[in-house]
């Protein structure tokens, strides 16, 4: 099976996952203790079952018998244990090490004041515990993230950048099977723990492929999957009946809006935010790419947990927003087209992101009640940086995709003000509310769904009213494949998951139906 | 002669030393963390400032120069070897001489071997166009000129015009649906495993950039080639009773060909820095689309690396078209 991308990837190593493609090839080739099943859901892989004690502290895991990693060796307990510490190591470029600071230990082990992580502990060959400081609903989710999953012996304890990638899941990548910057070629692994998996011989990944190439070799049925799609494209391949049932959505994990600085003017004001949040309408911005977009309300994406559709959401109303500018103190009167906030805001927006076309439309949507927008159009890294960087900027877009699929990967790093930072901020409206501070390090803390899905309903309506944020859409990508790709789902969090795929070569490509 | 290679080879060590310095100032300048960009957009703080000290990004911007310059060109052991962590990123060139330009933060590989293995893609790709444009246009100029105010003049400046006026990613698209996609004769992109299937990787993108430059020199080409035509030296070899062939090429041509040179030399020498757009296009390899990149993810080895390699380039081919005029006229020698 042959798949492509306009992107690269930079390594092939759970200890540093820092490209988007990547998750799918370490799915591939890296099986972990536990891991997402196609519908979201957290399931036992590596670990058979595992149990929770200490009120939701501590997390014993028993792993399979008999599981072998690529180079033959039977999986073991240490081997979790070593790899989860070569992966949160300080000398690891891991970018997610971090996310697991709730383990005990992690602070010294980080420090270099430990020569092993204290909570994770290997008790025998088969079991492997983790110790949390606290209970919290963040840690299944992040240990099914590629970033801890276990690693052969040849990795060693620390991080290298020579290793030859080598882990235990159902695709083996060969000695050259990686051709830096423009594919990577895996097989399958014989010895895969779980009978008769994959079907596949082996799965070809080529990187760097520009959307015209791509569709080009799609239709000559050079290609077996299809994701990148310039606009026009997509609504093609929507429209035409022979490749329609081949296609589908992606999972909505990713929110889109305008953030607003509230610690500088005019959005210190909250009735300033506030009729911002009201004067868009949203679904002139979702036409920008009407294939991709859709009108979002609120923070939490439609398919991550804490999602609610009973919450009263953001929404455009012209009348409101101007009731808003005029409690603010900003009257306009949009006969006279007279008043409004005397000064022109600079707009930070990057090149060739959606975000530069959808400026244009944001701009005469708050023009409609008295607020002008310079739209400064740099490149991506002065935009992050300017954009992380406490004071800098005003206003601007703003993004985020699901590291893993719960609330609290949207809520935490966006609004708790522990994410407000000088440099690198995650939280680039500084918004600072110690109610919702509260609700989120409650949430965290509260392993029963129920009650945490109350706590985020709380947490979302504060956010959705003050407004540091103005949600605009939801994008969702769009993946068409072959008829003759048998078994094929999108992953929601891999988007390509592989070990269950089949090609029926007996059927034609779609170009050539 | 010697005297003036010397002081040629003294003023082009300036000229990169001052390029690269300049780079490194302005890569420094910019309002941009390489940290950032390593770590992801939605990395923590704690997570991208860990990174920034791997990296040594936390030390001045004095320190950093200084290392730079320093780890450049060094002495070190003969062989080098992927675990030996004081000379692993370096390169032996000429025995013990090492040349060391850092890892790349992104790709965390050294950059002297991602140069060494770009740089011969993009040579080659150099090479081939270069070729191309030059033949054709001077073929094309020549012809042009030689039947001035004609149906083949005409069609000449007309097919330049289109040529110039058509930007790469255009003729690279078309050709790519046209002779790739539906007459199927060569590979869409890529560059291939053997050798057979590098020369036909090769053909579009050489194609491309051949077009492009191909019409240029043949305006080019063209002009100076008319001008020489009117000179009295060529009327005096028409009246010794030269056929036209032996006039147009033995002696105005030869003539002509001096500014074509120039043009030539410091063409190919910014084509091996990279040809941006194309290599994008057809998924060649090359340095081009590494050094852009490069300054996409402000990987500052990268970046330094590229910039040595188009400056080299580009001051060794202005050396290599200076000392060539000495042959093509030896008067300038005087």
């Amino acid at each position: 099976m042959t798949v492509a991308s306009f992107g690269d990837i930079r390594a092939i190593d759970p200890a540093n996952v820092g490209d988007g493609l990547v998750p799918q090839i370490l799915e591939a080739l890296f099986a972990g203790l536990i891991d997402y099943d196609h519908d979201g859901n957290i399931v036992a892989d590596l670990a058979e079952r595992w149990i929770t004690g200490d009120d939701g502290k501590t997390f014993r895991f028993f792993l399979r018998h008999g599981v072998r990693f690529h180079d033959g060796e039977e999986l073991s307990a240490d081997d979790v244990k070593r790899s989860v510490e070569r992966a949160l190591h300080p000398s690891a470029p891991n970018p997610y090490a971090s996310y697991f600071e709730p383990i005990v230990g992690y602070e010294d082990f980080v420090a270099g004041k430990a020569n092993e992580l204290e909570g994770v502990q290997a008790e025998g060959r088969y079991v492997v515990t983790f110790r949390l400081k606290n209970p919290d609903v963040t840690f299944l989710p992040t240990l099914a993230m590629p970033v801890l999953r276990p690693v052969c012996k040849s990795a060693g304890h620390r991080y290298t950048d020579t290793w030859q990638p080598c882990g235990a899941g159902p695709f083996k990548l060969e000695p050259k099977g990686w051709e830096h910057g423009r594919q990577v070629t895996v097989v399958r692994h014989d010895g895969y723990f779980k009978p008769g998996l994959p079907y596949l011989d082996g799965v070809r990944f080529l990187f760097r492929v520009n959307q015209t190439s791509q569709r080009f070799r799609f239709t000559s049925g050079e290609l077996d999957i299809l994701a990148d799609f310039l606009a026009p494209d997509l609504v093609k391949f929507q429209a035409d009946p022979r490749w329609k049932p081949f296609g589908a959505y992606h999972a909505e994990h990713q929110i889109a809006g305008e953030a607003m600085n509230t610690e500088m003017a005019p959005f210190d004001n909250v009735e300033v935010r506030r009729a911002v949040a009201a004067a868009i309408d949203r679904e002139q911005i979702r036409l920008v790419r009407a294939a991709n977009l859709r009108v979002a309300d609120q923070p939490v994406p439609p398919d991550v947990a804490g999602h609610d559709d009973s919450l009263r959401g953001q929404r455009f109303d012209y009348e409101a927003a101007l009731e808003h500018m005029k409690r603010a103190g900003y009257p306009y009167d949009p006969v006279t087209k007279t008043g409004g906030y005397p000064h022109v805001i600079p707009y930070v927006v990057y090149k060739q992101g959606l975000a530069e076309f959808t400026a244009q439309v944001l701009a005469q949507q708050l023009a409609r009640i008295g607020l002008r927008i310079e739209i400064r159009v740099v490149n991506y890294p002065t935009f992050l940086a300017i954009r992380g960087r406490r004071g800098q900027s005003a206003f601007g877009p703003g993004s985020w995709t699901q590291d893993y699929p719960e609330a609290q990967s949207f809520l935490e790093p966006l609004f708790h003000s522990k994410s407000i930072a000088g440099e690198d901020s995650n939280n680039w409206s500084y918004y600072k509310n110690l109610r919702l501070d509260a609700l989120l390090d409650q949430a965290k803390r509260e392993l029963d769904d129920r009650k945490r899905k109350a706590i985020y309903k709380e947490a979302q309506q504060i956010i959705i009213d003050d407004a540091p944020w103005a949600f605009t859409y939801y994008y969702r990508g769009y993946t068409q494949w072959q008829p003759y790709v048998r078994n094929y789902r999108v992953h929601p969090m891999w988007t390509h998951e592989m070990s269950r795929v089949w090609l029926d070569r007996a059927e034609r490509p779609g170009g050539a139906r | 002669m010697i005297q003036k290679v010397l002081g040629r080879l003294a003023w082009a060590a300036f000229v990169v030393w001052a390029t690269v310095s300049l780079t490194f100032l302005v890569n420094h300048a910019l309002p941009s963390d390489p940290a950032r960009m390593v770590a992801g957009a939605q990395a923590r703080p704690e997570d991208v400032e860990r990174i920034r000290r791997d990296l040594g990004l936390d030390q001045s911007m004095y320190v950093q120069y200084a290392r730079f310059f320093r780890r450049l060109i060094h002495v070190g052991p003969h062989d080098v070897r992927a675990d030996d962590s004081a000379h692993a990123t370096c390169a032996a060139v000429l025995g013990p001489v090492h040349v060391d330009l850092g890892r790349s933060y992104q790709l965390r590989r050294p950059v002297v071997a991602l140069i060494a293995e770009r740089f011969p893609r993009t040579l080659l790709l150099a090479v081939a166009a270069s070729l191309l444009q030059a033949v054709f246009g001077t073929l094309a100029g020549t012809i042009a000129a030689s039947n001035k105010r004609t149906l083949k003049d005409h069609l000449a400046v007309l097919a330049s015009l289109l040529g110039v006026s058509a930007p790469t990613f255009i003729i690279g698209l078309f050709l790519q649906w046209l002779v790739a996609y539906r007459l199927r004769l060569l590979p869409l992109d890529g560059y291939g495993e053997t050798l057979a299937e590098h020369l036909a990787c090769l053909v579009l993108p050489a194609l491309t950039l051949g077009i492009f430059g191909a019409a240029y020199y043949t305006r080019l080409v063209r002009d100076e080639m008319i001008w020489q035509l009117g000179q009295d030296y060529v009327r005096t070899a028409r009246a010794k009773g030269l056929s036209h062939l032996a006039v147009v090429v033995r002696h105005a041509l030869r003539n002509a060909v001096a500014p074509i040179v120039t043009v030539l030399g410091l063409e190919l020498g910014t084509l091996i820095g990279g040809a941006i757009v194309t290599e994008a296009i057809f998924r060649w390899p090359g340095l081009g689309s590494l050094s852009v990149n490069a300054m996409l993810d402000r990987d500052g080895p990268v970046i330094m690396g590229s910039v040595i390699v188009t400056s080299v380039s580009v001051v060794v081919m202005t050396i290599a078209v200076d000392l060539a005029y000495g042959f093509l006229d030896p008067r300038t020698l005087r």
